[in-house]
C-alpha cells in the first residue's frame, strides 16, 4: 500500500505513507509556527501594554500625531489581500491554475501597496524628526503638529515619552513590515511554482500553507492598527 | 542483485536492502551534509554539542583556577567577567538546551515511534545549520571580546557598556529558532509520524518528556527572540525600550529574558527526566510505576514552568503582588516533580536492579535533583531568598539541577543508547570509574559552594575575603575531579568506537521499542514497518527474542541448543 | 497499512489516504471580507466618537473580532482538526498570561512603601534609604509646550 501511495505521486515525501498524513503533519507544523509567531509578537504588545498604561499622555498625543487616514487605507488593502489570498487557496483546490496565478499576483500587488503607504508614513516621520527613542528631535512642522495634537486632546505640554511611543511605533510596525516584505517573497515564490503547474487538486498544501502565514500576519495588523492610530 | 531485489527497487525508488545500516549506507562528508535522516543529523548535533560543552568545560576549569586564592591568580578581573559569560553562554545556549533533545532525542525519538523519519526531515537539518551559523556568531564574540554580561545580558549594562554584546546576542537569536523549529518538528512527528499500534497510552516516557519539551520550545523560545532583538535594536538604534534614561524600563528586560530563560530551565531538565525513565525502568527490568502520571506530570512541569518567572526577580524593585503571587506558584513546581521521584522510587521498589553505568547516571540523576530541587524552595522563599539572592547558593542549586540533573541525565542517555548509536560496547569498568571521579568531583565542588553561599559569597565576584578561601580551593579541587573524570570517559569512548566489541540489538535487554532494530539502525530505522501491540514497559508481554542481549549470531546458536535439547 | 495515527489525526482522510479539502464557496469568502470591511468602518468611527474609558476596550473587542472572522473562516480553523485550535488558543492564552503577569508588576510597583508609611529610618525619623516614595510615574512626565515663532515654525527640539 505504501509502495502504490508512492508510486503514483510525486509530492508525497518518503517518509509518509499518505498524501493526508503528509497534509496533516504540514498544517500542524505550521499552526505551530504561527504559534510562535504570535509569541514573538506578544512581547511587542507587552510592552506597548506596560508603557501606554504607564505614560497616557504620550500615547494619545503619539496617536494623534499619525496618521488614522492613512491607518484606515492600509487596513482596508491588507483584508482585501487576505481575500485575494483565501481566492488563491480555493482556486488552487479546484485545480484553477490561472484563477491561482492571477490571485496570488493580486495578493503580491495589494501588499506592495500597503508598503507604500508605509514608506510615505515613515518617510513623514523621518522629515519632522519623529524618530525612535534617543534619536526623537521633532523639528519644523514635527513641532506644530505637536502643538496642534496637544491642544486638541487636552494634553497640557509636550509629553517627554512620545519617544517611547515612536520607538514602539517603529519596532511595532517595522517587524510587521518585514513580515510583510517576507510574505511577498514567499507568495512570489508560490506563483512561480504555480506556473510551472505543480499544485493541482490533489495537491496544494504549499498554496494554503502561505495563505494561513499571509493572514496572521493580516490579524496582526488588524491588532496594531486601532492600538497605534486610534487612541482617543 | 536478485530478480526480486531488482523488482523491488522499481517498484519505490526508495528501496533500501534490509542490512543496510545509517552509517555506512551512504559515504562521504558530503553525505553527511545533505542528509535528511535523523539519526545522522541526532549524530552531527551530537558531535557540535559535545565540543561546546568541552569549550564550556575548559572555561569552568579557568574559572575555577582563578578562584584558588583571593584576588589575581591567573588572570586580571576583566577577562574573568569574560570567562564566566561565556562559561555560562556556552553551557546553557549551545550545549544544555539542545544537548538531549536535539542530540539524543533527534537519533530515539522517530525509531521509538516506529516512523522513518521525523515529520519535516528538511526543517531538522536546517535546524542544525542555523545552530551552526548562531555557533559561529557566538565564537565571534569570543573573539571580539569584552562580553562580560553574563549569560543574562542584564540592562542597563548590556546596552551601554562598551562590549560585543551584540553578537553575542545576534547569536543567541538565531540559536532560538533552531531550537524552535526541533520543537516544532517534534510535536509535528509525535502527532502525525506514530507506526501501527502506536497510540498515546503506549508512548515510551522519553517520548512525553521531549513533547512536553517541544511545547515550552514552540511556546517561550519567540519571546527570547523578541527580547534580543528589541535589546539589539536598543544598542543600534536607541529605542530605549529598556533604557531608563529615555522612560523604558530595565525591569521589564528581566520580565521579557525571564519568560523564556525559566521555561528554559524545563527544556534543559524535562528531557533529562524523560531519559531517566527509560534507564529506571529497563534496569529494573519492571513495568514502569504509574506510567499516566509520570507523563502528565512533565506536561504539568511544562505549563507551570510559564507561570513562575518572577522568582528570578524578587530584589530586582518588582511589584510586591507579583512577588507574592510567584513565589505562591514555584512551590507548585515541587508537586509535579515529587510525582516523578515517588514514581521512579515505587519502580526501583522489588524490581530486578542491575547497576550498569547508564543506570548508575541515572540514580545519581535522583538523588541529586532531589537537593538541586528542594534547595529550589529556599530561593522561592522570599524571606530567605533576601539572604541568598545572587550568592554561590544560587549558583550551586542551579549546577545540581542543570549539571546533577540534566548532564547527568545525558550521560545516562549517552551510555544507555550509545551501542544503539555506535553499534559498540564500551568498557564498563572503566565507564565506572569515570562515573565514579564525575560523581565525587560534582559533589566535592558545589556542596562546598552551598556553604560558601550561605556565608555571604556573592556570586561573580572575582576576589573574596580570606576567610572563604578553603572552601574555594576545595570546590576548585573537585571541579578538577570532575574534569579528569570526563577526560576518563572522553578516552574510553573513544577506545569503544576504535576498538569496542560489536554490540547486538538490545544489549540491556529492554523492552523498549528501539532495541528491537538492529544494532545500528536500518536508515528507514526498521526494515519493516513494525507494528507495535504492547507497552515499551511490558517485560511479561515481550517475547524471549525481543529481550535477548546478545548479537543476532548468538541468538542463532542459542536457538539451535535449545532446539537440540 | 492505514495506521492508526493518520486516521485519527489527519485531515479527515478517507481509506485511500488522499486529502480532501473543505473547499468554501466564493460567496463565503466575499460576506466575510464585507463583514471585516464592515467592522474596519466601525472601529474607525469609534474613534470618531469619543467613549472615553471605553475606548481601548471598543478598539480590542472590534479587532478581536475581526481576528475570529479571519482565524475561523480563512484559515478555516472551522473546518480543522481540535488539536490545530488547541495550539491557536493556547498561543493567545499565553500571550494573554504574559500580558497578566508583566502587568501585575508594572501597575503596582512600590505600592506597599505608600500604604504601610514605608520604612521609616528611628534616627532620623525619615523614609529609609531605598524606601520607594510612591507609585511609578502616572501619566508620565509633560515639558512645556514649544512657543511656536508666528509664521515659520523653526524651532528646537521639543525635549525638556
Amino acid at each position: 500500500m505504501s509502495t502504490d501511495a508512492h508510486g503514483n505521486s510525486k509530492f508525497l515525501q518518503h517518509h509518509y505513507d499518505t498524501p493526508a498524513q503528509q497534509f496533516g503533519a504540514a498544517k500542524l507544523g505550521m499552526w505551530l509556527f504561527l504559534a510562535q509567531e504570535l509569541l514573538f509578537f506578544s512581547g511587542l504588545f507587552v510592552a506597548y501594554g506596560v508603557y501606554r498604561s504607564w505614560y497616557p499622555d504620550a500615547w494619545v498625543v503619539g496617536s494623534h500625531l499619525l496618521d488614522y487616514r492613512m491607518g484606515t487605507a492600509n487596513t482596508c488593502v491588507l483584508l482585501l489581500s487576505s481575500f485575494t489570498a483565501v481566492m488563491a487557496v480555493r482556486s488552487a483546490q479546484t485545480g484553477n491554475q490561472k484563477a491561482t496565478g492571477n490571485f496570488l499576483l493580486a495578493t503580491i500587488f495589494l501588499a506592495g501597496c500597503f508598503m507604500v503607504v508605509k514608506y510615505f508614513e515613515y518617510h513623514h516621520k523621518f522629515e519632522v524628526g519623529y524618530l525612535p527613542g534617543q534619536h526623537f528631535a521633532p523639528h519644523g512642522e514635527g513641532l506644530v503638529e505637536i502643538v496642534a495634537a496637544a491642544r486638541e486632546t487636552g494634553v497640557n505640554g509636550v509629553p517627554f515619552h512620545l519617544r517611547t511611543f515612536f520607538g514602539l511605533y517603529f519596532v511595532m510596525t517595522g517587524i510587521h513590515g518585514l513580515h510583510v516584505l517576507v510574505g511577498m517573497f514567499v507568495m512570489g515564490w508560490m506563483w512561480n511554482r504555480n506556473r510551472k503547474g505543480e499544485f493541482s487538486k490533489r495537491y496544494s498544501t504549499p498554496v494554503e500553507m502561505t495563505a494561513l502565514y499571509w493572514h496572521l500576519v493580516d490579524i496582526i495588523w488588524i491588532f496594531l492598527f486601532p492600538l497605534l492610530y486610534l487612541i482617543d | 542483485m536478485t530478480v526480486e531485489a531488482e523488482a523491488a527497487i522499481h517498484a519505490d525508488p526508495h528501496h533500501i536492502p534490509a542490512d543496510a545500516d545509517y552509517l555506512t549506507y551512504e559515504r562521504g562528508w558530503k553525505s553527511w551534509l545533505t542528509t535528511v535522516d535523523h539519526k545522522r543529523i541526532g549524530v552531527m548535533y551530537l558531535i557540535s554539542i559535545l565540543l561546546a560543552f568541552f569549550a564550556g568545560g575548559v572555561f569552568a576549569l579557568i574559572l575555577r583556577t582563578e578562584l584558588l586564592t583571593p584576588g589575581r591568580t591567573i588572570m586580571e578581573a576583566d577577562t574573568y567577567n569574560e570567562m564566566f559569560t561565556l562559561h555560562g553562554a556556552i553551557m546553557v545556549f549551545l550545549f544544555i538546551i539542545p544537548s538531549i533533545p536535539a542530540a539524543i532525542g533527534n537519533f530515539v525519538l522517530p525509531i521509538m515511534l516506529g516512523a522513518k523519519d521525523v515529520a519535516f526531515p528538511k526543517l531538522n537539518l536546517a535546524s542544525l545549520y542555523i545552530y551552526w551559523v548562531g555557533a559561529i556568531f557566538t565564537l565571534v564574540a569570543i573573539t571580539q571580546g569584552h562580553i562580560d554580561t553574563g549569560w543574562t545580558f542584564y540592562t542597563p549594562y548590556s546596552t551601554r557598556a562598551d562590549n560585543s554584546a551584540i553578537w553575542m546576542t545576534i547569536g543567541v537569536f538565531i540559536l532560538g529558532f533552531s531550537s524552535i523549529l526541533t520543537g516544532l518538528n517534534f510535536i509535528a512527528t509525535v502527532h502525525t509520524m506514530r507506526g501501527p499500534g502506536m497510540h498515546w497510552r503506549r508512548l515510551p516516557l522519553f517520548i512525553w518528556g521531549t513533547y512536553a519539551t517541544a511545547v515550552i520550545q514552540v511556546l517561550a523560545t519567540p519571546v527570547l527572540a523578541i527580547t534580543l532583538a528589541l535589546l539589539a535594536m536598543e544598542k543600534i538604534v536607541g529605542v530605549g525600550v529598556f533604557d531608563p534614561a529615555l522612560g523604558g524600563d530595565p525591569v521589564l528586560f528581566q520580565h521579557f529574558f525571564w519568560f523564556y530563560s525559566h521555561p528554559a530551565v524545563y527544556i534543559m531538565i524535562l528531557p533529562g527526566m524523560a531519559i531517566v525513565n527509560e534507564v529506571i525502568a529497563t534496569f529494573s527490568r519492571r513495568k514502569i510505576f504509574g506510567y499516566m502520571f509520570i507523563a502528565m506530570s512533565s506536561v504539568a512541569l511544562a505549563l507551570l514552568g510559564f507561570l513562575v518567572w518572577g522568582h528570578h526577580m524578587f530584589v530586582s524593585g518588582q511589584s510586591e503582588y507579583a512577588t507574592m503571587v510567584f513565589s505562591a506558584l514555584t512551590f507548585l513546581v515541587a508537586i509535579p516533580s515529587g510525582v516523578k521521584i515517588f514514581n521512579w522510587l515505587a519502580t526501583l521498589y522489588q524490581g530486578s536492579i542491575s547497576l550498569e553505568s547508564p543506570m548508575l547516571y541515572s540514580l545519581a540523576f535522583i538523588a541529586l535533583f532531589t537537593i538541586g530541587g528542594l534547595t529550589g524552595l529556599f530561593l522561592g522563599t522570599l524571606s530567605t531568598d533576601i539572604h541568598l539572592h545572587d550568592t554561590y547558593f544560587v549558583v550551586a542549586h542551579f549546577h545540581y539541577v542543570m549539571v546533577g540533573g540534566t548532564v547527568f541525565g545525558f550521560l545516562s542517555g549517552l551510555h544507555y543508547w550509545w551501542p544503539k548509536i555506535t553499534g559498540r560496547l564500551y568498557d564498563e569498568r572503566w565507564a565506572r570509574v569515570a562515573f565514579s571521579l564525575v560523581f565525587i568531583g560534582f559533589n566535592v565542588t558545589f556542596l562546598s559552594q552551598f556553604v560558601l553561599g550561605s556565608r555571604g559569597m556573592p556570586r561573580r565576584y572575582y576576589s573574596y575575603l580570606d576567610q572563604f578561601q578553603p572552601l574555594h580551593m576545595t570546590s576548585s579541587g573537585g571541579a578538577y575531579v570532575l574534569g579528569v573524570g570526563f577526560l576518563v570517559m572522553a578516552v574510553m569512548f573513544a577506545k569503544s568506537l576504535k576498538s569496542g566489541e560489536k554490540a547486538g540489538r538490545n544489549p540491556w535487554g529492554s523492552a523498549g521499542y528501539e532495541w528491537q532494530t538492529s544494532p545500528r539502525p536500518h536508515p528507514h530505522n526498521f526494515a519493516e514497518q513494525p507494528v507495535f501491540t504492547r507497552g515499551p514497559y511490558d517485560y511479561h508481554l515481550a517475547s524471549e527474542r525481543e529481550l535477548f542481549t546478545g548479537t543476532d549470531a548468538e541468538w542463532d546458536t542459542h536457538v539451535a541448543k535449545k532446539a537440540e535439547a | 497499512m492505514t495506521t492508526e495515527s493518520t486516521a485519527s489525526h489527519s485531515h479527515s482522510s478517507p481509506d485511500d489516504g488522499e486529502v480532501v479539502s473543505h473547499i468554501a464557496s466564493t460567496r463565503r469568502h466575499v460576506i466575510v471580507l464585507l463583514g471585516l470591511l464592515m467592522f474596519t468602518a466601525l472601529t474607525v468611527g469609534a474613534y470618531n466618537i469619543n467613549l472615553g474609558d471605553w475606548n481601548l476596550a471598543a478598539a480590542v473587542i472590534i479587532s478581536t473580532c475581526k481576528s475570529a472572522l479571519v482565524v475561523w473562516f480563512f484559515m478555516e480553523l472551522k473546518d480543522d482538526v481540535a488539536f490545530n485550535r488547541v495550539i491557536f488558543l493556547g498561543a493567545v492564552i499565553f500571550m494573554g498570561l504574559f500580558m497578566a503577569y508583566t502587568m501585575n508588576d508594572t501597575r503596582y510597583r512600590n505600592i506597599v512603601d505608600a500604604y504601610n508609611g514605608g520604612r521609616i529610618d528611628p534616627r532620623t525619623g525619615e523614609l529609609a534609604n531605598g524606601t520607594a516614595a510612591g507609585i511609578v510615574a502616572q501619566g508620565g512626565e509633560l515639558g512645556p509646550l514649544p512657543t511656536l515663532p508666528a509664521g515659520e515654525a523653526d524651532g528646537e527640539p521639543a525635549q525638556e
